[in-house]
This record gives C-alpha cells, structure tokens and sequence, in this order.
C-alpha cells in the first residue's frame, strides 16, 4: 500500500499533467457519442433540439415502441440463440482439438498447427462469395443454421491459442496418474483435463460470444429475412424503418447498445481478464 | 490395440476442426484463387469456364484498367491500415501508459473507456451517422463555429467523408489498450526501481525502459490493427456505402459477389485474391518497420550507455 503512494508523489507535475490529460481524452471518447445518444433518445423531436441541447422534458415514447412495435426482444433472442449455439460448438470443437495438439505427438502435428494459425491471415471478406455459395448449396441460406456454422468455423485461431496456452500449463502428471486408474484417453480429458481448463475454454467463449453477438458482415450476408434478422443487422434497416421518427430511431439504438454494455458492467472483472489475456486485473 | 486406440483418439477430436477448417478456409480459398481466373458472372451462375490461356488475366485486366472504384478502394484501404500503425497504436499505448499509473479512479476511467468496443461495430458506425447528420448531429454545430456558412452533410463531400469515417471508429482502441496495459503490467518492479534510481521516472522511464520491453506486443497489435483497418466493411456500410470517395475493398468484393443485380463472382474473387495478397505483403512490412526502428532505438540506447 506505502509503495503505491510513493509512485504517485515520484511522478513530476508534467507528467501528472500528461496523465491527467490522457484519462480526460479516455472519458471524451468514451462517453460523448454515448451521452449524446442518450440525451437524443428522450426528446420528443430531436430536429428541434439538435446537438447537446438537453430535452424539454423526459419523453420514452420511443422506448415503449421499441419494444411493442419493433419486438426487440425477438432479435434479441435470435442473436443469443445463434450466438451461444455457435460458441459452444466452437469451443467444445477446439478444445477437443487443441488438447490432442498440446499433447499429443502424431504425423501431420506441425501442419494442422499451421493451418489454424494461418487462418489468422486469411480475411473472411475475401472468402465472400465460395462461403454464400456453399452456404446456399447446403440450403441453409436464411437461416439461423447457416450463420451458427459460419460462426462455429471462423474464428478458430484465436480460440485455438487461447485454450491450447491454458492445455501447455497444467502438469501432465495429472493425465498420467488417471491412466494409471484406467481411465481411457476420453475419460482422461473429460474429467481430468477439461474441468481444469475451463477457465481457458471459458475465456474463450466469452471472446468468441462477444465477436459472434456483434457480428455484422456475415450475418446480413446469409440471413435475410426481417424476423430471423440478429440484433447488428437489424440497425440495417433502421435509416429505412425510422424515415423520420427520430425519437424512435434514438431509442431503439439504445436499447440496442445496452445489452453489451450491462453485461459489460456486471462482469467487467472477467472481460478485462479475458480480453488482456488475463494479465490485466479488472 | 492401445496404439491403436491412441491413433482412433487422435483422428476423432481433430476431425470437426478439420473439417470447419476445410469447409470455411481451405475450400474458399482454393475456389476463390482458381475462380478469379475464370469467366463468371450472373450469367452462368453454375458454370465457371476458365478463361483461355491468351485470355487468362482477363479479371485482372479489367479490375486494374476498367472496374472504376478499384483503385479508390486500395488507396482507402491502405492508408487505413497504415493509420492503424502510425496513429492507432500510438494512441493506444499512450492511453495504456496512463493507465498504468497508479492513481486514484484510474481503474474505472480505464472501465469506461473499454465500454465503445464491446458495442458492435454496425452500432457505432449507426451512431456516427447520426452524429454527422446535417440537422441534428453535433458536427455540423461544432464546424459552425469556425465555418458560420457551412450546411452540408460532411459524409456527402469527398475528402471530409474519408476522414469521418476514420474518426468513426479510429479513437476505440479499447482492446488494444487493454492488451498493451497487460504487458507493461508485466514488467518487474524491479526493473522499474532501477530506472527510478538512475534518475528516469515517468514518460521518460516509459519511453527507455518500457517501450523496448514491450515491443513484442507492440508489434502484435500493430499488425491486428493495420489488419483490420485494411478489412474495414461495417463502418462503409453503414456511413456512406461507398459514396464521396470512400470505398474500401471488403466493400467491393461484396458489391461485385453479391450486392450487385449483375454479380460479377469471377471478378469478386479477383480482387480478393488480390486482398489476400495485399494483406500479407502488409503484415510483412508492419514486421518490418518494427525490425528496423527496434533495432534503432537500441542502437541509440547503447550509445547512449556508452556515454554514460
């Protein structure tokens, strides 16, 4: 406890400066466009109070029919279910994989290594068109099945590096010594190895869920249909769907932005572990 | 019989990756290469032929010398990755440094400004559009200040558009910064009180002592960074689709593969292959600048020892 203060009193007046400084830019950038948001989503016509003009009064009509008219909560439950269908098929696929690599020594080791690393290099863009195509082909082209088996094979890099990391770090003592009391190579990584990983596999679902909740690209490229649409792509039709009523567009896109942002605020803890990479303590 | 066992092991659990892998890399990638040779379009949407041997380049002829955007569209490209190098995680390690400091509230200013990158990016790009809007934004009132005659919509004139664009989402280095601070973090207490000792606290102790220890990292994010400003599609999409000047390339692909009445996939795949390339030849040069001005600073850095 002494030694944290004696760090703030070394630092010189310039580069407290400096720090305060940057912690103030940190706020701006944060909380301007957001406040602003918030701010328009209460007047009755933002035309009329444009910019940071507070509101005349509290108006939550556009609230109310965000959720009466639009049925967010429909696409709210479209892109949790994608979502966590598509994490948990990815990360179980993963970390069955990357524990036989961690472990295992096999013909083809190196080389199925370099294959998911290199899709770290390969843009999903430029796989555009065979991926619509083959999405077609197997009919699954508007729905919720063609985006869960997008989800579940893209990614795979940094889930594979995250789990595989977490594998390398537990003794292998452990496997050896559930051998040793019969069990198979199955059961050896289902109640040995998988339990204690989980913090690793856990970490990176939450990273996976987060990408597949906000995912834009591939779900307006694959899932067309108004009803079946996840909540990014929904924006999309917002310019069309608001024409005018700009109290109902600001609303809606909060109510949109929130959900990431309370779950955000709740677990802020376990994001910032997961997203340092679990060097920074949250 | 255990070998066996061990081999049937093996194959099981790798399998469903290999199979995703084959299935949503390795078939796309080869379909996209091959077919970026071929005649293909809208018109026989099931049969690409391959263009003759004199007439092989044809797609690449016409996205070079006649496809009107493509040019815009690297030029966009590039500079956004190369803005993600040279200001993003400049701006990124700045914020990480500050917030390395030990200081009252830091940990929840630091909260705060992860909150942008955990909106989707479709969001964001939403909420630009409303802010750059003409009649009820905040920028027309700001540039009003300085300019009292100005109403146009800054996303509709070309130049300022590319800008506003970039300044839609160019300031949410979040992630990044969480990353980096991970790594200063790491570095030893002891390694810092020596520096306090030699007289070197503050930015200077962060520019000598932990820049150089975390360049590893550094390099890293550089190039997610460079990466993803150069794949950049929702921010287009959502705040100009293309307009006044701002194409990027994602956003070609999918006009040429899927946007457009008279899809041209043959030609799609031509300027993704040419994006796969571009991509590389990217990240091998972020490696490069690190290893070149790494090997600078330490150069200076031992002069500078020699000195002392």
């Amino acid at each position: 406890m002494k030694k944290k203060k004696s760090t703030v009193k070394l630092l010189s007046a310039k580069d407290r400066f400096f720090t305060y400084l940057i912690l103030a830019w940190a706020l701006i950038v944060a909380l301007v466009p957001l406040v602003w948001l918030l701010l328009s989503s209460f007047k009755v016509d933002p035309l009329a109070r444009p910019g940071f003009m507070l509101p005349e009064s509290i108006y939550l009509q556009g609230y109310i029919s965000t959720f009466r008219d639009l049925h967010v909560m429909r696409y709210f439950k479209n892109s949790l279910f994608v979502s966590v269908v598509s994490v948990v098929i990815s990360v179980i696929m993963i970390s069955m994989s990357a524990y036989v690599i961690a472990r295992m020594e096999f013909f083809g080791r190196k080389l199925v290594t370099a294959a998911l690393y290199s899709t770290m290099f390969l843009p999903a863009t430029a796989l555009t068109f065979p991926v619509y195509n083959l999405i077609n082909k197997l009919h699954l082209y508007n729905t919720h099945g063609g985006l869960i088996l997008v989800y579940a094979c893209s990614g795979l890099a940094v889930s594979f590096f995250v789990i595989k990391n977490y594998y390398d770090n537990i003794p292998r003592e452990l496997e050896e010594a559930a051998q040793i009391d019969g069990c198979n190579y199955f059961q050896t990584w289902f109640h040995v190895v998988f339990p204690i990983a989980r913090p690793g596999i856990m970490t990176a679902g939450v990273l996976a869920f987060l990408n597949n909740w906000n995912e834009y690209y591939w779900s307006s490229l694959i899932v067309i249909q108004k009803e079946k649409l996840t909540v990014p792509a929904l924006l999309a039709t917002f310019s069309t769907a608001f024409r005018t009523n700009y109290n109902g567009l600001f609303s809606a896109m909060v109510v949109i932005i929130l959900p990431p942002i309370v779950l955000y605020c709740v677990f802020s803890k376990f994001f910032i572990e997961a997203l340092s990479g679990g060097a920074v303590k949250g | 019989m255990q070998k066996m066992k061990r081999s049937i092991f093996i194959f099981v659990f790798l399998l469903p990756t290999i199979v995703a892998f084959g299935m949503f890399y390795l078939y796309p990638i080869l379909t996209v290469f091959y077919t970026s040779f071929c005649q293909w379009d809208y018109t026989n949407i099931a049969n690409p032929t391959l263009w003759s041997s004199a007439e092989l380049l044809n797609n690449y002829k016409y996205i070079f010398s006649t496809y009107p955007y493509f040019w815009e569209a690297v030029r966009n490209s590039v500079t956004w990755a190369f803005l993600g190098v040279f200001f993003q995680i400049p701006v990124a390690t700045l914020m990480a440094l500050g917030f390395s400091r030990k200081m009252k509230g830091i940990k929840l200013i630091r909260n705060i400004y992860i909150v942008p990158c955990m909106i989707s990016s479709a969001a964001v790009g939403m909420i630009f559009l409303q802010i750059y809007n003409p009649t009820y934004g905040f920028i027309n009132p700001l540039i009003k200040i300085f300019n009292s005659s100005f109403n146009d919509s800054i996303l509709l004139l070309e130049g300022p558009a590319f800008w506003a664009m970039t300044g839609a989402y160019i300031f949410f280095t979040g992630t990044t910064t969480l990353l980096i601070l991970g790594n200063i973090m790491a570095i030893p207490e002891e390694i810092r009180e020596a520096a306090l000792l030699d007289g070197s606290s503050g930015f200077s102790q962060d520019w000598h002592i932990v820049i150089p220890m975390i360049k590893g990292t550094l390099r890293t994010v550089s190039v997610l960074a460079a990466t993803s400003g150069f794949l950049l599609y929702n921010e287009v999409y959502f705040l100009t689709k293309g307009a006044a000047g701002t194409y990027s390339i994602s956003y070609i692909i999918r006009e040429l593969a899927v946007n457009s009445p008279r899809a041209q996939y043959g030609r799609a795949n031509t300027v993704a292959v040419i994006q796969v390339i571009t991509g590389l030849i990217i990240i091998a040069a972020v490696n490069g600048i690190y290893g070149i001005s790494f090997a600078d600073l330490r150069r200076k850095l031992a002069k500078k020892g020699e000195k002392a």
